[in-house]
Order: C-alpha cells, then sequence, then structure tokens
C-alpha cells in the first residue's frame, strides 16, 4: 500500500466519520422545525467537532488529491454552491438560534437550521448519485453537469434516500440524548429511509454504470438491512443500538462509492476514469503531510472520543444550543 | 463583469469578511484564557464568582463571533476549489499540506476545545475547564501560522521547483520557515491583541459610563484591555516596518507604488521577462498602505496616552515606577508622533521626543478634565483596529496583483473553468448569505455587550452538580 493509497483511506474515514456525525446533526435539524427546536439541545459539545470532519476531509482532498479537487469542486459547483451556503446557514442557526431575543429573529434562524440540514444532505445525495453514475470527463479531468443529469431520476433518489436516511438517524440521536423530547415513533422515517434506498438501487440498476455493480448492490441491501436493524432495536427500547444501526446505514454510501467505482476515484462515462495515482499530490507532498497529519489525527480522534465519553448520559435542564 | 472580475469580487468579500473575524478571534480569546486563569486561581469566593462572570461576559462574545468566523471560513475552504482550482491544481503540491494541516490540525482541534469549553461550564473540573480555552487560543494561534504559510507562498514563493507547469515541494523548511509567514504572523498576532485589547477597553468603558451591577468586573477589563492594548501596538508596528526589507528584495514592485516612485522602467523589465502585461497593481493597493500606516500611528498615539490615564491612580502613587512609565510610553509615542505629523518617524526626531515625553508626563500630572472623554474616544476608538487590519490585508494582497503567485501565477490564470453563469450564482449566493450572517452576528455581540456579565447565555448552566454522583451506573444502559 503505498502513500496515495493510505491517504485514501483516510479521505473515505473521515467522510464516512462525518456522515455518521454531521449525519446525525442534519437529521435532528431537519427535525428541529415544527416548535420542535428543543431537540437542538440534545446536539451538546458534540456539534462543534462534526462539521470539522467534513473541513477535514476536504483539506485531506486538497493536500493529498489536489488534481481531484480541481475537477471535483469546479464540476459540481452548481451542487456545492447551494451545499456549502446552506451549510453556513444551518451552522450558524444551531449556534445562534437561542442568542435571538425575539420571535422573527428565532423564526429566522429556526428556517436557516432546518434548510441548513435538509439542502446538504440532498445535495450530498445527487452528488454521489452523480459520481457513481459516470460523469463525461474532459482530457484536463473537469466536466460539465447538465441540468439533465443533475435531475435524472437515479440522482434525485440518490437525494432523497441520504435525506431520509440521515433523517432516521437523527431521530435515533434525538431519542439517545434529549429521550423525553424526541418524537416517540422511529417506524414511518425508518421505513421512508429503507423504501428510498430501496428505490435508488433499482433505479440504479437500469441507469448507473459503475465498475462493481456487485458490491454496490451489496452495500445498499446492506444499507436496508440496518435500517430495519434499527427498527427491530428501537422497538425494544434499545436507543444505543438503534443508533448504531442508523450510524451505519449513513457510513455505508461512502464505502458503497469507494468499492462500487474502483479502482477510479472519479468515474468517467466510458467505464474508465481517474485513477488514485492521477488524483493525487507528489510523493514529496504526501510524505510532509503524513509526517505531521499522521501524528495529529489519533490525538484529535483521542479528544473527540473523550468528549463523547464524558458527555455521554442524555443532556438535561437548559442548554447552551 | 467577466467571470474574473466575478471570482475575485466573491473571493474579496468572503475574504475580507472573514478577515474581520478572526482578528476578534485571535484577539480575544488570549484575554478570555487570562480572565478565566485569573478567576479559577482566585481563592477568594467573591472575586472568584465576579471573574467567572466576567469570563462568561467575554467568553460569550467570543463564542457569537466564533459561530459565523467558523462558517465563513468553510466557504473560504470551498470557494478555493471552486472558483480558483487553477491555483490548486498548479501549487496543490506545495500548498495542499499546509492548508490540510491547518483544517487538521488547527480547525478540527479548535472547534472541539471550544465545544468542550462552552459545555463545560459546571461539569468538568476548574482547572481543566480554564485549560480549555487556552488549547482554543493556542489552535487558534496554529491555525494562523498554517495558513500565513500558505499566503506567504503567494506572495513570496519559496521551497518550490516548477517542472511541467506545476510547482512541486523541493525544500519544506523554506516554505515553513519562510521569513515572510513569521513575520506576518507576529504583526497580524499583535494587531489582533490590539484590537481585542481596544475592543474589551471601549465595551469596558462603554458600561462604565451606565448603571451596571458589575461595576468593579468592567474596571478591571478597562485595566486589562487598555494594557494588552498598549503592549501590543508596539510589535505591531516595529514587525510591520520589518517586513519593509523582504519587499524591496522580492516584490519591488508594491515598494515603489507605495512611495510614489515612476513605475514605467521596471514594468518595461517585467514585460520584458514575464510577458506583455501590466504589472502595477492598481492604485488602492497604495490607499490601503495609508489609511493602515495612519490608523497605526494615531492607535499607537492613543493607547499609550490611555495607558497612562487608565492606570494614573497606580501610576501617581509610585514615583519611580511613573517615571518608568511616562519615559516608556513617551518614547514609544514620539515614534507614532513623528509618523502621524511627517508621514514617516524620521524628521525632527528629537523635538517630537521631547514634546511627547512632557505630554506624557503631562497626562499624569494633571488630571484631565473629563473622564466622559476618555471614555468616548475608547469607544470610538475600538473599531479602528479593525479598518486598520482590512487596510493592511488590502494593502498586501491588492498589491500582489496581477500575480495569484507571485513571478509564477498570474490571478487570471487561477480561475476554475465554470461558466459565467456558475460564477455569478456563487458570487451572489455566498456574499448575500455570509453578509447576512455576519451582520445578524454583529447586532448579537453589540446586543449581548449591552447586557450584564451575569445574563451571558454561556456557562448559565452552571447550577447543575459538576460530579455525577454515580459514576458506574450508565444512563445509556441500553448501549
Amino acid at each position: 500500500m503505498n502513500l496515495a493509497d493510505l491517504w485514501l483511506a483516510l479521505l473515505g474515514f473521515l467522510l464516512a466519520g462525518y456522515f455518521v456525525l454531521g449525519g446525525a446533526d442534519y437529521g435532528v435539524q431537519m427535525l428541529a422545525g415544527n416548535g420542535r427546536a428543543r431537540l437542538l439541545g440534545g446536539l451538546g459539545p458534540f456539534y462543534f467537532g462534526n462539521e470539522v470532519w467534513l473541513v477535514g476531509a476536504l483539506a485531506v482532498l486538497i493536500g493529498a488529491f489536489p488534481r481531484l479537487e480541481g475537477s471535483l469542486l469546479p464540476g459540481f459547483a452548481p451542487l456545492f454552491v447551494p451545499l456549502v451556503a446552506a451549510l453556513a446557514l444551518g451552522k450558524a442557526g444551531v449556534q445562534l438560534r437561542g442568542r435571538a431575543a425575539g420571535g422573527a429573529g428565532r423564526r429566522f434562524w429556526t428556517v436557516c437550521v432546518v434548510a441548513g440540514g435538509v439542502i446538504p444532505a440532498a445535495a450530498f445525495g445527487m452528488i454521489f448519485g452523480l459520481l457513481l453514475t459516470g460523469l463525461p470527463l474532459r482530457a484536463d479531468g473537469g466536466f460539465d453537469l447538465g441540468w439533465a443529469m443533475v435531475a435524472g431520476p437515479f440522482v434525485l433518489a440518490c437525494g432523497l434516500a441520504l435525506t431520509a436516511v440521515f433523517a432516521a438517524h437523527g431521530l435515533m440521536f434525538a431519542r439517545l440524548r434529549v429521550p423525553g423530547r424526541a418524537p416517540a415513533r422511529p417506524g414511518p422515517v425508518l421505513a421512508v429511509a429503507a423504501v428510498a434506498v430501496a428505490g435508488a438501487a433499482l433505479l440504479g440498476v437500469g441507469t448507473a454504470r459503475p465498475t462493481q455493480p456487485g458490491a454496490a448492490v451489496a452495500l445498499a441491501a446492506a444499507m436496508v438491512a440496518v435500517l430495519g436493524a434499527a427498527w427491530w432495536a428501537a422497538r425494544r427500547g434499545r436507543a444505543g443500538w438503534a443508533f448504531a444501526a442508523t450510524g451505519v446505514a449513513a457510513a455505508l454510501p461512502v464505502v458503497l462509492l469507494g468499492a462500487a467505482t474502483h479502482p477510479y476515484v472519479l468515474l468517467g462515462a466510458g467505464g474508465t476514469g481517474m485513477t488514485v495515482a492521477e488524483g493525487a499530490a507528489d510523493e514529496a507532498s504526501l510524505a510532509v503531510l503524513s509526517a505531521f497529519g499522521l501524528v495529529v489525527l489519533p490525538l484529535v480522534l483521542a479528544v473527540q472520543a473523550w468528549t463523547w465519553w464524558r458527555f455521554r448520559r442524555p443532556a438535561e435542564g437548559p442548554a447552551y444550543l | 463583469m467577466d467571470i474574473l472580475d466575478l471570482a475575485r469580487l466573491q473571493f474579496t468579500v468572503t475574504t475580507g469578511l472573514h478577515w474581520l473575524f478572526v482578528i476578534f478571534s485571535l484577539g480575544l480569546a488570549p484575554l478570555v484564557a487570562v480572565l478565566h486563569t485569573l478567576a479559577v486561581r482566585s481563592r477568594d469566593p467573591e472575586t472568584r464568582a465576579r471573574r467567572l462572570r466576567m469570563t462568561r461576559f467575554w467568553g460569550q462574545l467570543y463564542v457569537i463571533n466564533y459561530a459565523v468566523g467558523l462558517v465563513t471560513g468553510l466557504v473560504m475552504e470551498f470557494q478555493l476549489g471552486l472558483s480558483w482550482s487553477g491555483f490548486t491544481k498548479f501549487a496543490g503540491n506545495v500548498i495542499g499540506a499546509p492548508l490540510a494541516l491547518e483544517a487538521l490540525v488547527a480547525f478540527f482541534a479548535e472547534s472541539t476545545f471550544l465545544g468542550l469549553w462552552i459545555f463545560g461550564w459546571g461539569r468538568l473540573r476548574p482547572g481543566l475547564h480554564a485549560a480549555l480555552i487556552w488549547l482554543v487560543t493556542l489552535t487558534a494561534y496554529a491555525s494562523a501560522y498554517w495558513i500565513l504559510v500558505v499566503n506567504a507562498f503567494m506572495q513570496m514563493p519559496a521551497g518550490l521547483e516548477v517542472r511541467d507547469g506545476v510547482a512541486r515541494l523541493a525544500d519544506a523548511g523554506a516554505l515553513l520557515g519562510s521569513p515572510n509567514a513569521i513575520l506576518a504572523l507576529i504583526h497580524v498576532s499583535s494587531a489582533a491583541l490590539l484590537a481585542g485589547g481596544l475592543f474589551m477597553a471601549g465595551v469596558s468603558a462603554y458600561r462604565l459610563r451606565r448603571a451596571t451591577t458589575e461595576p468593579a468586573g468592567f474596571r478591571f477589563s478597562l485595566r486589562l484591555g487598555t494594557a494588552v492594548a498598549a503592549v501590543a501596538v508596539i510589535p505591531t508596528a516595529v514587525v510591520g516596518n520589518l517586513q519593509f526589507p523582504l519587499m524591496i528584495d522580492k516584490q519591488p514592485m508594491k515598494v515603489l507604488l507605495f512611495t510614489h516612485v515612476p513605475t514605467g522602467e521596471l514594468q518595461a523589465r517585467l514585460a520584458a521577462r514575464y510577458g506583455p502585461g501590466d504589472y502595477v497593481p492598481p492604485y488602492w493597493a497604495e490607499l490601503g498602505e495609508e489609511t493602515m500606516l495612519y490608523l497605526g500611528y494615531v492607535l499607537g498615539l492613543f493607547s499609550l496616552c490611555a495607558l497612562l490615564l487608565v492606570f494614573r491612580d497606580l501610576l501617581v502613587r509610585h514615583r519611580a515606577v511613573a517615571v518608568v512609565a511616562v519615559l516608556a510610553a513617551g518614547n514609544s509615542m514620539g515614534e507614532f508622533a513623528g509618523g502621524l505629523v511627517f508621514g514617516a518617524p524620521g524628521p525632527h526626531r528629537l523635538e517630537v521626543y521631547l514634546a511627547c515625553n512632557v505630554l506624557a508626563a503631562a497626562l499624569l500630572l494633571y488630571r484631565p478634565r473629563s473622564e466622559r472623554a476618555l471614555a468616548a474616544a475608547l469607544v470610538a476608538a475600538a473599531p479602528l483596529p479593525f479598518v486598520a487590519a482590512l487596510a493592511g490585508w488590502v494593502m498586501r494582497e491588492v498589491g500582489r496583483q496581477p500575480w495569484l503567485v507571485y513571478g509564477h501565477l498570474k490571478v487570471e490564470d487561477g480561475l476554475s473553468p465554470v461558466t459565467w453563469g456558475t460564477m455569478l450564482a456563487s458570487t451572489v449566493t455566498f456574499i448575500g448569505v455570509l453578509a447576512v450572517l455576519a451582520v445578524a452576528d454583529w447586532i448579537l455581540i453589540l446586543r449581548f455587550a449591552r447586557r450584564e456579565p451575569a445574563e451571558a447565555h454561556l456557562g448559565a448552566v452552571a447550577a447543575e452538580p459538576r460530579h455525577e454522583p454515580e459514576r458506574d451506573k450508565l444512563t445509556l444502559e441500553t448501549l
């Protein structure tokens, strides 16, 4: 395994970690409309550490895969712009909603909070759908998204599926952290998520052309299965296990994308694409990055793990968020 | 407007906003950390409670600022890829590592520690809790270092070799130890401390002029803020000046522009070397330089006068200390006054220094008529360091034009291959969203600055028990 593969694995780890942690935030934010803003109190100190997994993933993309990043971000600009804008509104809204003095201010920030949950989740799902479909790559590695591609049924289904999975995951998080305030019945949200994932998978069999279709179908089936397991655990009052199961469902899309497009990091239209080596930085740059990053990352993870452990009990009473 | 103009407008507005939040963060975080440490170290319960309330007050303002500062940073990071992929494709091998480390080391750690600090009130041991805000401060400054390494690379590229039109890292030491980055870090850190100190002094002066339940707390904050500002303004000026010799060597065009020397000859030489094009930065780079310098002189003079006036009661009681203070402040003031009067601290140095020493002594000997005037001046001065910081940033970055990476990559060649419509949409969206968030955030900061410290939301749950009595009984028994 060379350094580029190692950093690709790290990129996948950070992104999957972000989907598990940030996905729960998005889910809670989606549920926090309709006078249920007190759910936000359960986000606790974790909230601050979560979004930075995305920043970390982006940093690894820039640092270790500058050429992949140079294609990916401008190409997906029509989706990344609303994603980042909504992310900014939501992130600020969660922290500032409680500071607002009047009803109008609170309503404004609540809209930001909910939009900041739905739009990024849907946009990430659609980006994943497009990456699985294969992109019309130019010789310089760039590509242009047509509206017909973005609005394709499979791509939209992926957006819906990821949104539903995050909503289910956020619901399980809320049931664990603020049991008294969370919606009592998890069944409908989990059912929508499972149906959406299965629907996207069925549409994908017809439209997407991944290099490893078998792996893609198997992992989509695994997502439906863990959502079922979450429902089973939630019915038996095992809130922790239910949250763990939806967490696996939230992480699996990253594994699915990596496995289904192997050995490419960016899938082209004709069954080929950009390989790991083509997307990665020079060995010398990766060595500098490794020297610092691989020492620092475990330290940061240790601090976050300590945070989760220290604040593992349900949040009671008034909370800052 | 073409794509290039839009991309530059977008980057200017988002970076400028981000820059203001950064200055506030870097300036206020160490002051909050000092207050928190003093609080947990005080033995007298009343003093301790008062200092904790003041920590919560200033910490609350810091945290509100951080909420939007963080998201402006997030937008910046995406924008680099969305609008400027030509830059990451050319320089990604070199700047990718420091950028990634900025996020991994600093951003990642800073947010985690801040979350713990916000939620740690009443839940963590006091010493550990105060250590967390120091870790937030440390990681914020580490973040500044890594990002200035990238900026220094754009200004005065070092440690690279260009093969096949792509920059490659040849000397990591030259990149990470770039004198441009180190000097800029010291200059920016001290300027941020000046801004944080004057902000704290300004808000405290405002609160002391009105009825407050915390007169003692705000008097202490006034002194802390004024002292930090007066100390920080000196390295800000000194290290700011130290950057000029580097500039003469590496960016002569900037220097010609700032010193009003005709640029025609250098323009012809650069055109012969790099091909046809305009190598003279826009005139408003110089506008930034002048604004920054004059505000710097004014703030230098003002901070030192304010120091003498705010500490007057203490100083007049100890004659030896008062003499030292007058000489130290008076002679430093001489440097700023010379700059203010003559444009540069050179001519008539002896007379200017003498006058400033007399002024410093007079401030201590004759009680100024109106404390209200001092308070009003402190309030009026609070926003000025932020204006100066923006002006300094304009000077540095507009003065870099037309280069994105000096001597290697022009701004127009760093652009992403996106359509005009996409660039327009992203520009309108990002500027709109960030402007709304910034204004809303500043309104909240001002509103919380007018509240009593005991009313801060931060740490308001401190009444909860500090340690869970039943350690082994998991509430998550379900896991």
